[in-house]
């Protein structure tokens, strides 16, 4: 596969952020996705023993009241190589129900003087909740069923990077659209960017009046990826393929499962990508995903590191 | 209070009391807590001016007390009486229903009983209980209505809970039937309303299903699922012939069928309360909990819906649907933040903002919050005319004000810095001055 060659060398300047927070991708102009996809790409080519710790002193909490191991060592490693100084905090959610309120949470975290809260919450709209009672800077690594924008940004720039545009593709997204954050700020991003984007699901699955949001909505995979440039993979919970959403495992994998076939309406060199952890064999065949050719899915991670230092570096610029 | 005082002399006030279709401006004298004089404005007043405290109303209207038809309690104690008891009285508020669901619950005919001491019923006729439908509101087994009717119970409903099993709604029918007391349904089919996974864990619904659900990644409870039970329910008073209530309308769809059935021979009334005639779903946009109320907020067509329902008189009573809520249960992400929102004391002027929608009349209006609510739960409200105890309200239906939220007594309000007119000066009860802005005290 070829490489783009970068014949621009003046590394592009701070991503531009319009607020000190990013809690969501909907309401976020071309320009700022655009700087914040130029920064990360200049990262992602750095080596690391290189990048000017420009942090320092800057304290940044990760504060992640659900699981996750991916996205809070992807923001800890981005805020490290930056120089800031990243303090991992998981919030039992059993404590929470102990007594003290989120808001008596955030409240002590915030008399530590933070500069920076990401925060990772079960429930949509909780990061908004921050934002509106404390003063330092607030990003959102995925909220509910609300959003989810750094993944999408890093969904973005791996397909730039690979297929060297956005602008004109046609990407399906496909999955659990109902209950997923991160198909909601790539239907954001990519429409924003001027993306054909297809939705792909399960009637059950897909959520009412998302043709609002500028996309295309198709029940069957093989029309919705006719001639698509790229593949997102949604993942799906277990219990939503066991009678109440979906009728089973197997009858999922028949009709929303990516195999070869299936893959062979799509265009002739589309890429498959996923967010991550993913069921073999239910939303994808196992040997695609272990096709480099076709899967971007280990360059997401990749990537994933870059877009979070060019995201906190916008969030420490927008706050001077 | 004021017996060393001189009589009160109201001159140019319009009065309008639906009971006695009576829209007219009067002079009125309030003597020792009765209406001794009582006489058209055109009429001079044949006594001196000067042994009165008189006021010049022009403008001003006076009406019975509103009747607001359901209010939450939350909790029969001291405090909670007298807060309510006062927001009221400022709002023009001057009878309620209280709904069943608080601590402990009114399932049972002892804590009717309490509710009724507590709150010193006898005295001022203040506080209407109604009576659980089932016990603990859990939908499963009919309450003992009966004993609850003979203590005074004036309705039955399981509010905010909608009962969903067809059997026991039409028993708890029958029996509210036999009892000739209404039953009040807040509709919702509940399995529709969230979301249910295998491992039998439910998520319930936090708004309307809509674009606006879709974008903030809520769950959605989709419009049929009120109007489902409706119809439902609207079978099951055709068998049982029971006076059936629908609390809370707030979509298209339900407003269609109630106007069918009250075509027929179904004995069918319903209500609605402010935030569903002047609210949309649009307002959640920043996950503001103090718009997640019970029905959800709905699309921009049904709240137009909702307020033709008012004019056509489809709607019979608009009531408050007052829940207070503390802050602790509010200032929390939208899931976990509770569902309700203090209302009595936006009830008038949000009522009366219907008046720039239409044409329709102020008594029409007015008997919304005063007339039907009475006739609807057979509780007389006091007539204005002579020689009867003085209980009414007195209002200015044209000072214009933003609504705002530290100046209410109750939160959370989803109407802060809403522009509003209409403002409660006076309120008398049993001949008693309880609100007074016109400094008569």
């Amino acid at each position: 596969m070829n490489k783009i060659h970068k014949i621009n060398k003046i590394p592009p300047p701070i991503a531009i952020l319009n607020s000190k927070n990013l809690l969501s991708i909907e309401g976020m102009n071309k320009l700022e996705i655009n700087s914040l996809l130029d920064r990360a790409d200049y990262f992602a080519d750095l080596d690391p023993l290189k990048i000017i710790k420009t942090l320092n002193g800057y304290v940044i909490l990760n504060v992640f009241f659900e699981n996750s191991t991916r996205t809070r060592v992807s923001f800890e490693l981005a805020g490290r190589r930056l120089g800031a100084e990243v303090i991992n905090i998981s919030v039992d959610k059993s404590s929470i129900k102990k007594g003290e309120s989120l808001l008596d949470t955030a409240n002590t975290l915030s008399a530590m003087k933070p500069n920076l809260l990401i925060v990772r919450h079960p429930e949509s709209g909780a990061p908004k909740l921050f934002s509106d009672y404390l003063n330092c800077s607030i990003v959102n690594a995925g909220d509910g069923r609300h959003e989810h924008p750094t993944q999408a940004l890093l969904d973005a720039l791996t397909i730039r990077r690979r297929l060297g545009r956005i602008e004109g593709l046609k990407i399906a997204i496909c999955g659990d659209i109902l209950n997923s954050r991160v198909a909601r700020s790539n239907i954001h991003l990519l429409t924003t960017l001027g993306v054909e984007v297809r939705c792909i699901a399960p009637p059950t699955l897909m959520p009412k009046s998302l043709k609002n949001l500028g996309v295309n909505c198709f029940n069957s995979l093989k029309d919705g990826i006719n001639n698509v440039n790229a593949i997102m993979l949604l993942r799906l919970q277990s219990e939503r393929m066991s009678g109440t959403e979906s009728p089973s495992k197997r009858e999922y994998y028949r009709f929303y499962g990516l195999d070869e076939e299936k893959l062979s309406m799509a265009h002739h060199d589309a890429v498959i990508m996923h967010p991550g952890p993913m069921n073999r064999g239910v939303e994808i065949a196992s040997s695609l995903a272990d096709n480099e050719d076709r899967s971007l899915i280990k360059t997401q991670v990749e990537i994933g590191v870059a877009i979070r230092m060019a995201t906190i570096e916008a969030v420490y610029n927008a706050q001077k | 209070m004021h017996k060393n005082k001189k009589p009160i002399l109201l001159k140019n006030i319009r009065v309008i009391d639906a009971s006695q279709n009576l829209d007219q401006e009067m002079n009125i004298i309030i003597n020792n807590g009765i209406i001794s004089y009582f006489e058209n404005s055109k009429k001079n007043i044949p006594f001196n001016e000067k042994d009165f405290r008189s006021v010049n109303c022009k403008d001003k209207i006076l009406s019975p007390g509103i009747f607001d038809l359901r209010v939450y309690l939350n909790e029969t104690n001291n405090e909670n009486v007298s807060i309510l008891k006062n927001a009221a009285f400022k709002s023009g508020v001057l009878k309620m229903g209280i709904l069943p669901f608080q601590k402990p619950l009114l399932d049972n005919p002892i804590m009717i009983e309490h509710l009724i001491e507590k709150t010193n019923f006898n005295n001022d006729n203040f506080f209407y209980p109604y009576g659980g439908a089932t016990k603990e509101l859990k939908g499963n087994e009919i309450a003992e209505l009966g004993l609850m009717a003979e203590v005074g119970a004036i309705g039955f409903t399981d509010a905010p809970n909608c009962i969903q099993d067809s059997l026991v709604m039409r028993r708890v029918m029958s029996y509210a039937k036999m009892l000739e007391k209404p039953i009040l349904q807040n509709p919702e089919d509940k399995s529709l309303a969230g979301l249910t996974s295998s491992n039998s864990t439910t998520i319930q619904g936090e708004m309307n299903e809509g674009e606006v659900s879709t974008r903030l990644g809520l769950v959605g409870i989709p419009s049929c699922a009120e109007v489902m039970i409706v119809e439902r329910d609207l079978r099951l008073a055709e068998l049982t012939g029971v006076h059936y209530h629908v609390s809370n309308v707030s979509t298209k769809e339900t407003v269609e069928v109630i106007k069918r059935a009250k075509l027929n021979d179904i004995k069918i009334t319903c209500d609605t309360s402010p935030p569903y005639f002047s609210l949309n779903e649009l307002e959640l946009s920043t996950y503001d909990t103090s718009f997640k109320l019970s029905p959800p907020l709905r699309n921009e067509e049904d709240r137009i819906a909702i307020q033709n329902a008012i004019f056509d008189d489809t709607i019979d009573v608009i009531t408050s649907d007052h829940k207070p809520m503390s802050n602790d249960t509010k200032i929390l992400p939208f899931t976990s933040a509770s569902t309700g929102a203090s209302g009595i004391e936006t009830l008038l002027p949000l009522t009366l903002n219907l008046l720039n929608k239409s044409d329709v009349s102020m008594m029409n209006i007015l008997k919304k919050i005063t007339l039907n609510p009475s006739k609807l739960l057979k509780v007389e409200i006091p007539k204005i005319k002579s020689n009867e105890k003085a209980n009414f309200i007195m209002f200015d239906p044209n000072e214009q004000y933003l609504i705002n939220k530290d100046a209410l007594e109750t939160s959370p309000t989803p109407f802060h810095g809403r522009p509003v007119q209409g403002k409660n000066y006076m309120s008398m009860m049993n001949g008693e001055i309880v609100f007074d802005n016109l400094d008569l005290l």
